[in-house]
C-alpha cells in the first residue's frame, strides 16, 4: 500500500517571503479556494520528494497564534486539524525573516509548542548576509530542537534541503513540544495573551544569545532610502508620481491591450455570425454568450496590470510605505492607508480596485474599501459624461463667464464620487462597522528587490482567479440579460409601433415651422426608415421595447419620472445593468439607431442629434434638457449598473449580502442625487 | 516636560518602553510585536500629516498610529 499524501502546513509573518518559498517548493498551486465558512483563501500545492506526495498548505500571514483576526484564527485551526477539509498538518514548516529573528522567533516558538514536527526556513538569508548579520544555524537548531535551513529561493540555496528535512520530520517520531516559558496566567490588568508576549519575548532574548551576531541595525544604505521615501516633502512628491506612474499604466496602457481583445472577440463574433444562419441560435451565441465572454476577458489586462504593479511595491517594501503615507489621510473617514492603492485603481475600473483590496489584512477596512470602491467614477462612466456633457452642457454659465463649464461638470462628477465615497465610509465606519478601535500595527519591511518569479505569479493568479471565479458568473449573467432584452418576439407589434413611430414624425415635421433646428433632424429619421439599415434600426429598437426589459421600463417609469426621465431613459438605464457604458449604446438602440458606436465621433454626433430631437410622447417638449442630462449624469455617477462589479464583490467578501447592499445603497444614493440635481436645475431655471 | 509616552517624542530619539498600558486586542498586537516594557525603540519619523509614526525596534521598523503609541509609557534610557 503507498502512503497518502504528507500535509506540510507553511506559516510564517507576513513579508518574510512566504510565497516566494511555496512557488519555489511547489509551483503553481493546485488549488485556490476559501476555507469553509470564512473568506480566508486557501491556497495548496503539491509535490513529490522521496516518492511521498506532500500537500503543502498556505497558511495566512500571521504574527501570532493568539488569535485575534479570522486569519489568524485559520491558521490556528488548521495547525490543530481543526479545519474541516484540510488533514492535521504532519509538520509545520516555519518561514522566519533571518534580518529579523528576534520578532520572527515569536511566531516560531509558538508553532513549537504546537506538538506536530517543526521545520524552521530561515529565509532571506543572502540578504542577511549581505547585511553582516550572522546567524550560528547549528546553535539556533540545537536550541530549539528542530531542524533550521538557511534558504534563498532566487539562488536555489536551501530549497533540496528543505525538501529532506520536511520529509524526515514529517514521517519520524512525534516531537517533545517545546517548554520556553513557564505557563504565564493573566491577571486583572494583564490578560494572558499579554503577560505571554512578555515572557516569551523575554525567552527569545535569552533563546538567541550567543545564536545572532554581528550588526543588527539597519545599514547606513537602507535607512538613507528609507529617510526619502518617507519624508514628509519628497516622500509625498515620489508617492504621487509613482501612484501617477501606476494609475497610468491601467489608465493609458491597458486600453490598447483591452482593444486588441475587444477587436479579436468581435472577429470571432462577426465569424460565427457568419457561419451560423440568422435566428435565436446565432444571436443567443453571438449577443449572448460572446458577447459576455468578451465582457469578461477585457478585464484581465487591467487586472493583470495592477497587480503586476503591486505585486512590484509590495516585493521592494514600497506598499506598506504608501500606506503609512497615506494613512492620515483616510483614517478620518473610518478607512486606513491600506485603501488607498484600491481606491485610486477604482478610478480606471472598479474591478481589479476590489480585486486589490485584497492587500489589506484588516477585514473591516477591507470591506469598507470594496463597498465605496465603486463609487470612483471609472473609465466606463467617462463616455456618459463625455457625450452628455459635450451635447447639453452650454459652454460657459451665465453670470460666471471665466468658468469652463463643461469640464467644471465633469470635475464635479468625479469629485462627487469622492465626497459621497468618504461620507459613505464615514457613516458605516459608525454605524454598520462600528466596533472596538482596530489596531494599526504594521511592519515596515526592509527594502528589497522584487522578485520577478513572485511578481509575475501574483499577476497571473489574479487574472487567473478573476477569469474561473467571476467570468463564468459574469458570463452567465449576460445570457440571462440577453434573453431578457430579446424576449418575447412580437413582429406584429414592432409592425405597429414602426407605423405609429412613422406617423408622429411626420406630424413633427408638419407641425414644425422652417425655423426649427430639428426639422432637419426629423426630416433624416422619416428618411431613415425607408432605407433597409435604417428600418432593421427602427425593427431593432421597437423589439427591444416588447422585450422584458423594455416593458420593465415602462413600468419603472413613475420611479424614474421624479428624475426629469421618459421611460425611453429608465429603459437605457435598466439595460445598463450589464455596465454603464452600454447605456450609450443602448439609448442608440431604443432611439431607433441601431448599434451605433458612441466611442466614434459619427456615432457619437448620430447620437447626440437624436437625443436632441427626443420629444415627451405626444408632446412638443424635449426629453433633453441640461436639468436631465446632470440627472442622468448624477445617476451614473453614484449607480452601481455594473454587473461585473457586483459579480466580483461577491466573489471577494464570499457573501452575496455585500453586492445586494452595494447595489441598493449605491442605487438609492443615485437616485436622490439625481432627483435632487433635477429639482435644482428645474428651480433655477437651467 | 519630559515625554511620559511614545506619541510625544522626538524624532529621532530612542527611548526605553516602561509599559504597555491596557489588556485589548491593541495592547495584546503591540507586545507581540516586541513593543514590551525594557526593549528600545528608536522614533524615526513621522508621516506627512504627523500620523502615523515609524518606529524601529528589535532590529526593524514598525508603523503605529499616534493614538497606538500613546498608550505606550516610556521612561528614560
Amino acid at each position: 500500500m503507498t502512503p497518502g499524501p504528507l500535509t506540510v502546513a507553511l506559516l510564517g509573518n507576513p513579508n518574510v517571503g512566504k510565497s516566494t518559498l511555496f512557488t519555489a517548493l511547489a509551483g503553481i498551486p493546485t488549488r485556490v479556494g476559501n476555507y469553509p465558512g470564512v473568506t480566508v483563501e486557501e491556497k495548496v500545492g503539491r509535490f513529490t520528494h522521496r516518492g511521498r506526495a506532500i500537500d503543502l498548505v498556505d497558511l495566512p500571514g500571521t504574527y501570532s497564534l493568539a488569535p485575534q483576526s479570522p486569519d489568524e484564527r485559520v491558521a490556528v485551526d488548521v495547525l490543530h486539524g481543526r479545519m474541516p477539509g484540510v488533514p492535521r498538518p504532519d509538520c509545520i514548516l516555519v518561514v522566519a525573516d533571518a534580518t529579523n529573528l528576534p520578532r520572527n522567533m515569536f511566531l516560531a516558538t509558538q508553532a513549537l509548542e504546537v506538538g506536530v514536527p517543526v521545520v524552521v526556513a530561515l529565509a532571506l538569508a543572502d540578504v542577511a548576509d549581505r547585511k553582516g548579520i550572522r546567524i550560528d544555524v547549528t546553535e539556533l537548531s540545537r536550541r530549539l530542537g528542530c531542524p533550521v535551513v538557511r534558504v534563498a529561493p532566487p539562488t536555489g540555496e536551501g530549497v533540496a534541503a528543505i525538501r529532506d528535512s520536511v520529509v524526515e520530520a514529517a514521517v519520524g517520531p512525534p516531537p517533545q513540544p517545546l517548554r520556553l516559558a513557564a505557563q504565564e496566567f493573566g491577571t486583572a490588568a494583564r490578560p494572558a495573551a499579554a503577560a505571554e508576549a512578555i515572557a516569551r519575548y523575554a525567552a527569545i532574548e535569552r533563546l538567541l544569545e550567543g545564536v545572532v551576531g554581528g550588526s543588527d541595525t539597519t545599514p547606513l544604505m537602507e535607512d538613507r532610502i528609507d529617510a526619502i521615501l518617507t519624508h514628509r516633502f519628497w516622500g509625498t512628491l515620489i508617492f504621487a508620481g509613482v501612484m501617477l506612474a501606476m494609475f497610468a499604466s491601467i489608465f493609458w496602457l491597458a486600453p490598447p491591450l483591452m482593444d486588441l481583445i475587444s477587436a479579436g472577440m468581435d472577429r470571432l463574433s462577426a465569424f460565427v455570425a457568419g457561419v451560423l444562419p440568422e435566428g435565436a441560435i446565432r444571436s443567443l451565441i453571438v449577443d449572448g454568450i460572446l458577447a459576455g465572454v468578451s465582457g469578461t476577458v477585457v478585464f484581465v489586462p487591467q487586472i493583470a496590470l495592477l497587480f503586476l504593479f503591486v505585486a512590484i511595491l509590495e516585493g521592494c517594501g514600497y506598499l506598506a510605505r504608501a500606506a503609512y503615507l497615506m494613512d492620515r489621510l483616510l483614517v478620518g473617514v473610518g478607512l486606513s492607508g491600506k485603501s488607498f492603492i484600491p481606491l485610486l485603481s477604482s478610478f480606471a475600473c472598479a474591478i481589479p480596485g476590489i480585486m486589490a483590496a485584497r492587500t489589506i489584512e484588516n477585514r473591516r477596512d477591507r470591506l469598507l474599501t470594496i463597498l465605496v470602491a465603486p463609487l470612483m467614477s471609472c473609465s466606463a462612466r467617462l463616455p456618459v459624461y463625455l457625450l452628455l456633457c459635450g451635447a447639453f452642457v452650454p459652454d460657459r454659465a451665465a453670470g460666471l463667464p471665466w468658468l469652463p463649464l463643461k469640464a467644471a461638470v465633469l470635475a464635479g462628477l468625479y469629485a462627487l464620487g469622492v465626497v459621497v465615497a468618504a461620507v459613505v465610509a464615514w457613516v458605516l465606519s459608525r454605524t454598520v462597522f462600528h466596533g472596538p478601535p482596530q489596531p494599526f500595527v504594521m511592519e515596515l519591511p526592509g527594502w528589497r528587490w522584487p522578485r520577478p518569479a513572485v511578481v509575475l505569479e501574483r499577476a497571473r493568479e489574479a487574472a487567473w482567479s478573476f477569469l474561473q471565479n467571476a467570468g463564468t458568473l459574469i458570463v452567465a449573467l449576460s445570457i440571462v440579460l440577453w434573453a431578457l432584452m430579446t424576449y418575447p418576439r412580437n413582429e406584429q407589434a414592432v409592425d405597429t409601433d414602426i407605423a405609429a413611430l412613422r406617423q408622429s414624425i411626420d406630424e413633427r415635421i408638419k407641425a414644425a415651422d422652417d425655423n426649427d433646428p430639428d426639422r432637419a433632424e426629423l426630416v433624416t429619421q422619416l428618411e431613415a426608415l425607408d432605407t433597409a439599415d435604417g428600418l432593421a434600426a427602427a425593427r431593432q429598437g421597437a423589439a427591444q421595447r416588447y422585450s422584458v426589459l423594455g416593458r420593465a421600463g415602462r413600468l419603472v417609469e413613475p420611479l424614474v419620472k421624479p428624475l426629469g426621465w421618459d421611460w425611453r431613459i429608465g429603459c437605457a438605464a435598466l439595460a445598463s445593468f450589464p455596465a454603464r457604458e452600454v447605456v450609450l449604446g443602448t439609448l442608440g438602440v431604443i432611439y431607433n439607431l441601431g448599434d451605433v458606436d458612441p466611442g466614434e465621433a459619427e456615432g457619437a454626433t448620430a447620437l447626440e442629434r437624436r437625443l436632441k430631437a427626443a420629444r415627451w410622447d405626444g408632446t412638443n417638449r424635449p426629453v433633453f434638457t441640461l436639468p436631465v442630462a446632470l440627472s442622468i449624469m448624477v445617476f451614473f455617477a453614484l449607480c452601481a449598473q455594473c454587473a461585473s462589479t457586483l459579480v466580483v464583490i461577491g466573489r471577494e467578501t464570499g457573501s452575496w449580502v455585500w453586492p445586494v447592499v452595494t447595489f441598493a445603497y449605491m442605487t438609492a444614493l443615485a437616485w436622490l442625487g439625481a432627483f435632487a440635481i433635477y429639482r435644482i436645475g428645474l428651480a433655477l431655471g437651467w | 516636560m519630559v515625554a511620559v509616552s511614545l506619541d510625544d517624542v522626538a524624532v529621532g530619539t530612542t527611548v526605553r518602553v516602561r509599559d504597555v498600558a491596557g489588556g485589548d486586542a491593541v495592547a495584546i498586537r503591540l507586545l507581540e510585536m516586541g513593543v514590551t516594557p525594557g526593549v528600545e525603540i528608536r522614533l524615526v519619523g513621522k508621516a506627512p500629516f504627523g500620523d502615523p509614526l515609524e518606529l524601529e525596534l528589535r532590529g526593524y521598523r514598525l508603523s503605529i498610529r499616534r493614538q497606538e503609541a500613546a498608550r505606550v509609557a516610556i521612561g528614560d534610557r
